[in-house]
This record gives structure tokens, sequence and C-alpha cells, in this order.
């Protein structure tokens, strides 16, 4: 079963009166369970594409299925498939400065409309989950960078999402970090069959994945 | 299976849309602010903000403190001091024993009215080497075994007095360098003695008996009190009374315009009665303080272009987070109350601290001995302060509901920010 389909998208900016193409006409399609990574050169769309998949931004033409259902970033149930059936982890972590770890992780079941013992407690379960049980307390500027972004992975998990869309995930860590953020998303896929979608630059990296996609010249194919 | 707990949390699918009431997201940030305001609410970006607050707050707070007390001093020395309705005969002259007769039977039963005492008023002039003041010889007839009801503003000497002798204002006595026991020479017009030359003065010397300290400027520098007798013997009559003045009781005070009005159609047309207290100096001195309430203002709205540099800081500064909010499904309205309660709360917060300024601030002034009122200026010589409850919220409201607008507005912004412009500018 698809969980994601994504077809003919197209989307161009405008600079300086100059028109670039981003993406033409692509599509894909994500089937539940699986760990598909999204490899290209840096600026040939691959954030674009995720964002367009995660209804962060609208495609010029083109369109987005979320578990069989058409919608797009303008939709009005946007924020609320944004906050249950998709999960996002960034390049910067983007954890909220003042809250600590188990906060951050609980916010989407409080923007969910969660009461905050039971979001908390969930998150304290995540976090302990993720080898992060004993800094649930720690604030983000208190955790190495492989741990925010272990937090952040927690805080796109805890809504049981669909899927989760992750953009260069690794691509502010160390190789040590990065090797274990990527055990942590295969972990994650094989034991429990979270669907993911991984954004990379970095084809080795790529290749962890079950499946690998190259976004080039606008279009997506399979490596 | 689920990786976090036995049963997986229950989401409600209607929790992010946009609702009225304050949501689970907005009770947790308030929540934060006020379990941890050293984290969340002392930011160097607040700090002009709250000065700006604190110092205009506090200078509203301070006038209207000092006006109001000012106000209420004012009043309570025109109230208090002396009548506050004075009847007399409508041609002028001096009342008739039927006519007495008639006051006291009409007004006597009513109950708002405290005292009837018959006096006699007229103006002299004091006089010595050195000084010459136009002055009131006021004399009262207080019934027997009772106490006047100025004696409480005597502060030396005796109120009760024996012909020939009177008790001065404090400024008089010091003007005239006159103490207990000193005489004070007074002229007056012999109204009898009309020569080709004018009217013929008179010359009395008075035994100063008490110094009174009403507090009332013009009272205190210019009124001498004396006896019926001495008045009558000045006036060269055998006649009863001028005036019967009127004393009212509690808060009945305030409405002597009116009851004098209505004791004016009671008792017919050859008398009349009107008030003592000058009422339309109290409306002058409350619209006063209400004037500088706006003006003073004005001052809060300057210090909310602080709030509003503030906000619009802290929208530039928390853009990754608004993105971040807005990426997991959190409602503009939520990420603008958000933020709209941070800011409000230093805000709030600010205000109350800037009112108690406002309170040491309108203390220092009273305490303060650099400058005293001028009571030829101001009526009374003294500053006072008063901190009412009705002023308070007065203040809160009006500088509660500049922040608000001065919040509401920049905040606006973050309903048009794009999730994807602050995801590629981070």
């Amino acid at each position: 079963m698809n969980i994601l389909s994504a077809r003919e998208i197209s989307k161009s900016y405008t600079d300086s009166d100059q028109r670039i193409i981003v993406l033409e006409k692509a599509s894909l399609e994500v089937e539940q369970g699986a760990l598909i990574s999204i490899t290209g050169q840096s600026g040939c769309g691959k954030s674009t594409l995720l964002h367009i998949l995660g209804l962060l931004d609208e495609p010029d033409s083109g369109q987005v299925f979320i578990k069989g259902k058409q919608t797009s970033s303008q939709s009005p149930d946007a924020p609320a498939i944004r906050n249950q059936d998709i999960g996002f982890v960034f390049q910067f972590h983007y954890l909220i400065e003042d809250l600590c770890a188990r906060e951050n992780v609980a916010l989407p079941l409080l923007i969910a409309g969660q009461k905050l013992k039971d979001a908390l407690s969930e998150a304290d379960r995540l976090l302990e989950l993720l080898s992060l049980g004993q800094r649930v307390s720690h604030y983000p500027n208190q955790l190495s960078g492989g741990e925010q972004q272990r937090v952040a992975l927690a805080r796109a998990l805890i809504t049981r999402p669909a899927i989760v869309l992750a953009d260069e995930p690794t691509g502010n860590l160390d190789p040590g970090n990065s090797l274990e953020v990527w055990n942590l998303i295969r972990k994650l896929n094989r034991e429990l069959g979270q669907t993911f979608v991984v954004v990379t630059h970095d084809r080795e990296q790529a290749k962890l994945a079950d499946q690998t996609l190259e976004l080039s010249k606008g279009q997506v194919r399979l490596l | 299976m689920w990786i976090g707990s036995q049963a997986p949390p229950e989401i409600q699918p209607q929790a992010t849309k946009d609702q009225a009431d304050v949501n689970s997201t907005e009770k947790f940030f308030i929540s934060r602010y006020l379990t941890a305001p050293k984290r969340n609410l002392l930011r160097f970006s607040f700090v002009f903000m709250v000065l700006g607050i604190v110092l205009s707050v506090g200078i509203l707070s301070a006038g209207l403190n000092l006006f109001e007390g000012y106000e209420r001093a004012l009043k309570s020395v025109l109230l208090d001091s002396f009548a506050h309705v004075r009847i007399e005969r409508s041609d002028g002259k001096f009342l008739e024993a039927e006519q007495i007769q008639r006051i006291r039977k009409s007004l006597g039963p009513l109950d708002e009215i405290s005292s009837i005492t018959p006096s006699i008023g007229l103006n002299l002039m004091a006089i010595d080497q050195a000084n010459t003041r136009g002055c009131i010889f006021n004399a009262y007839e207080t019934p027997a075994g009772q106490t006047p009801h100025y004696a409480k503003y005597v502060i030396k000497g005796k109120a009760t007095l024996r012909d020939g002798q009177i008790i001065v204002g404090h400024y008089l006595a010091d003007e005239f360098g006159v103490t207990l026991g000193d005489t004070l020479r007074v002229l007056y017009p012999q109204l009898n003695r009309v020569t080709p030359m004018g009217i013929y003065s008179g010359e009395h010397l008075f035994e100063v008996a008490g110094i009174y300290r009403s507090g009332f400027y013009e009272f205190d520098r210019a009124m001498i009190i004396g006896t019926i007798a001495d008045a009558r013997s000045i006036l060269f009559t055998d006649d009863l009374y001028a005036y019967m003045d009127i004393k009212l009781r509690g808060s009945r005070m305030e409405d002597a315009y009116n009851l004098a009005n209505q004791y004016s159609t009671l008792l017919g047309r050859d008398l009349s009665a009107y008030p003592v207290v000058g009422s339309g100096l109290m409306r002058t001195v409350a619209m006063q303080k209400w004037l500088i309430f706006i003006v003073f203002s004005f001052l809060v709205l300057i210090a909310g272009i602080n709030v509003i540099s503030a906000v619009s800081t802290m929208i530039f500064d928390k853009k990754n987070e608004i993105a971040v909010l807005k990426t997991l499904g959190a409602p503009a309205r939520t990420i603008r109350r958000v933020i709209d309660y941070q800011v409000l709360l230093v805000c709030f917060a600010a205000i109350i601290l800037g009112q108690a300024f406002g309170a040491l601030l309108s203390w220092m002034v009273v305490k303060q001995s650099f400058y005293r009122l001028k009571g030829d200026v101001y009526f009374i010589d003294r500053l006072e302060h008063y901190i009412s409850l009705p002023n308070l919220l007065a203040v809160f409201a009006v500088a509660a509901v500049l922040v608000l607008i001065c919040v509401w507005v920049p905040s606006r912004r973050v309903d048009r920010l794009q999730i994807i412009d602050l995801l590629r500018n981070p």
C-alpha cells in the first residue's frame, strides 16, 4: 500500500527574471514500511521535493497523495496532516531552545490536543527507547549534535506518523554521529516498520537505505 | 506495535484547528513562562521595553496619585472646615427672628443636616506698622455647652472666646508676627458715619486667643474668628444674625449645590441658600486630574513603541521556532498567542512594577522638602498623595489596552510567515 505518492510534480523559481526549473513532472511512490533515500547534487531540488511531499510547499503542478488522499499545503487540513501523518527531521535540529528534550518531543502531541502529563509521559518513553533516557531534562544547548538530532527524530516519531521525511538529517553531524543516526533510522524501520524518506547529498549514506532514488534534471529515477 | 507506550496516544484530529479558547499548546507555554520565568521572560530584548513601561506607568501613576491626593486634601479642607450651605436674606439685610425660626423649623428635621449655626460675617482690615491685610471676620453662635465646629483646627490657644478675643489663621499670625496674648489692630468702615470725605473708619484692638490651621490657604491667611457681640459692635447693629450656616452630614457634603437649590425653593423667595463649598473648583480639579491622566497615557503609548520593537525582534529571533511549530501543525493563531503571552506576561509585570514605582515616586514627592505647594496658587499648601483602587485599575486598564494593541499589531506578522521561507532562510 502506498503511504505517499507524488505525481508529475513541477516546481520552478524566478530569479532575476530567469526561470529556474527545479522539478519537472517528478513522480514518486512510497510504500508503507519503506526506507527510501533521495540523493542528488546540491541545488538539484531534493529539499524542494521533500517540502512539497511534506505539505510545506506548493508545487506549480502535480498532485500529492497521503494515505491515498489527495492533498496540498494550501488544504485546510494540511496542518492536521503535518501533525498526525508526517514527521519531519531537518538538517538543523530546530529544537526549541527554551524547552528541554522531553518537552520538545512532546510538542506535536500537545499541538494535537493531548494533555501535558500524557504527552510528557509518552515523550519520556520514546526518549528512553532512543537511548536518551538520561537526557530528558536537558536543554538543546546541553546536548551533543547527535543527541540533538535524535531528540528531533523522537519528536518526528511521537505522533506515530505514517511517514517520516528527513532532510539531510546528518548534514550537520560528524561521521560517527551520522552513522549513529542512520543506524537508528534503519533500526526503527526494520523493527517497527516506520516509513522513512531521507534526503541526502551523500551517496554513500544514501546507499544505507533499502531503495535509493536520484533527483536529476528535475526528475526522480531509481539508482 | 508502537514504540512508545503500550497503548498508542489518542490524537484528536480537531485539535490543530484554530480554536477560540486556550488550547493545550498555549497552556503549556504559559505554564513554562510562569514556572521558569528566568529562562523565558528575562531577555535582553525586553530590557528597554520593560524600562519604558515601568517609567511611563510610574509617571502616570505618580501624577494620578498626587492629583488624587490634592483633590482629596482640597475636598477635605473645603468640606470639613466650614459651612457647606449658607442662608441669607435675598435683600442682603440681617435675618429677622421669624426667618430664623422658619429656617430652623423647615430644615432642622432634615436628616442630611448635622448643624445649623447662626453667624455674622464682615470685611475688615488687619493692620500694623508694616503690614495690611484685607480679612473676613466671622462670628458663630455656638449653643452653650457645645464645642465650636472650628475647634479642631485650633493649634494654639483656645476655641471658646470672650468678647474682645479673636482666633487668627497661622499665616496671618506669622505675617503680623502675633502670638497668643498679643493684640491685633483692625480697621473697618463705620457705615453709620459717612462724611463728605467718605466713610469714616473704625478701629478695634483684639487679643489673639487662638491660632488655627485649617489647611485652606485663603482662610488661614485672611479669616478671623470672633464673637457675635464683637461683630455686632463693629457693624453698629443690634440685629440678630446675617447668615445661617448649615453643615451637612457625610457624603451629602458633596451634594451642597443641589441641596442649596432645594433649600431656596423650600424656604421661599425672601431667603436664598447657596453652597459655600466651591463645587466648581472641585470639578476643575477633577477635570485636571483626568487631563493629566490622558496626557500621561501618551507616555505609555510612546513606551508601546518599545513593545512593538521587542515583539518584532522576538519574531525575527524565533523564526526557526515559528517554522518548527508550523511544521508540526500548530495553527498560526496558536503560535501568535504563544508569542503574545510571553510578551504580555512581561508587560503586565512591568505595568505592576510601574505602579509600585509610581507609588514610591509620589511618596517621595510628598516627603521631599525642596518644593512646597504655593498656597496662594493651589489653595492648600501641602502635597498629598493617595493611592486609590479605581485609579490603580484605571492605570492598569489603560496601560494593558495600549500594550495589548502594541503586541497585537506586530504579532500578526506570524500569520503571514510562510514555513518554506523560514526553512529556506534559517
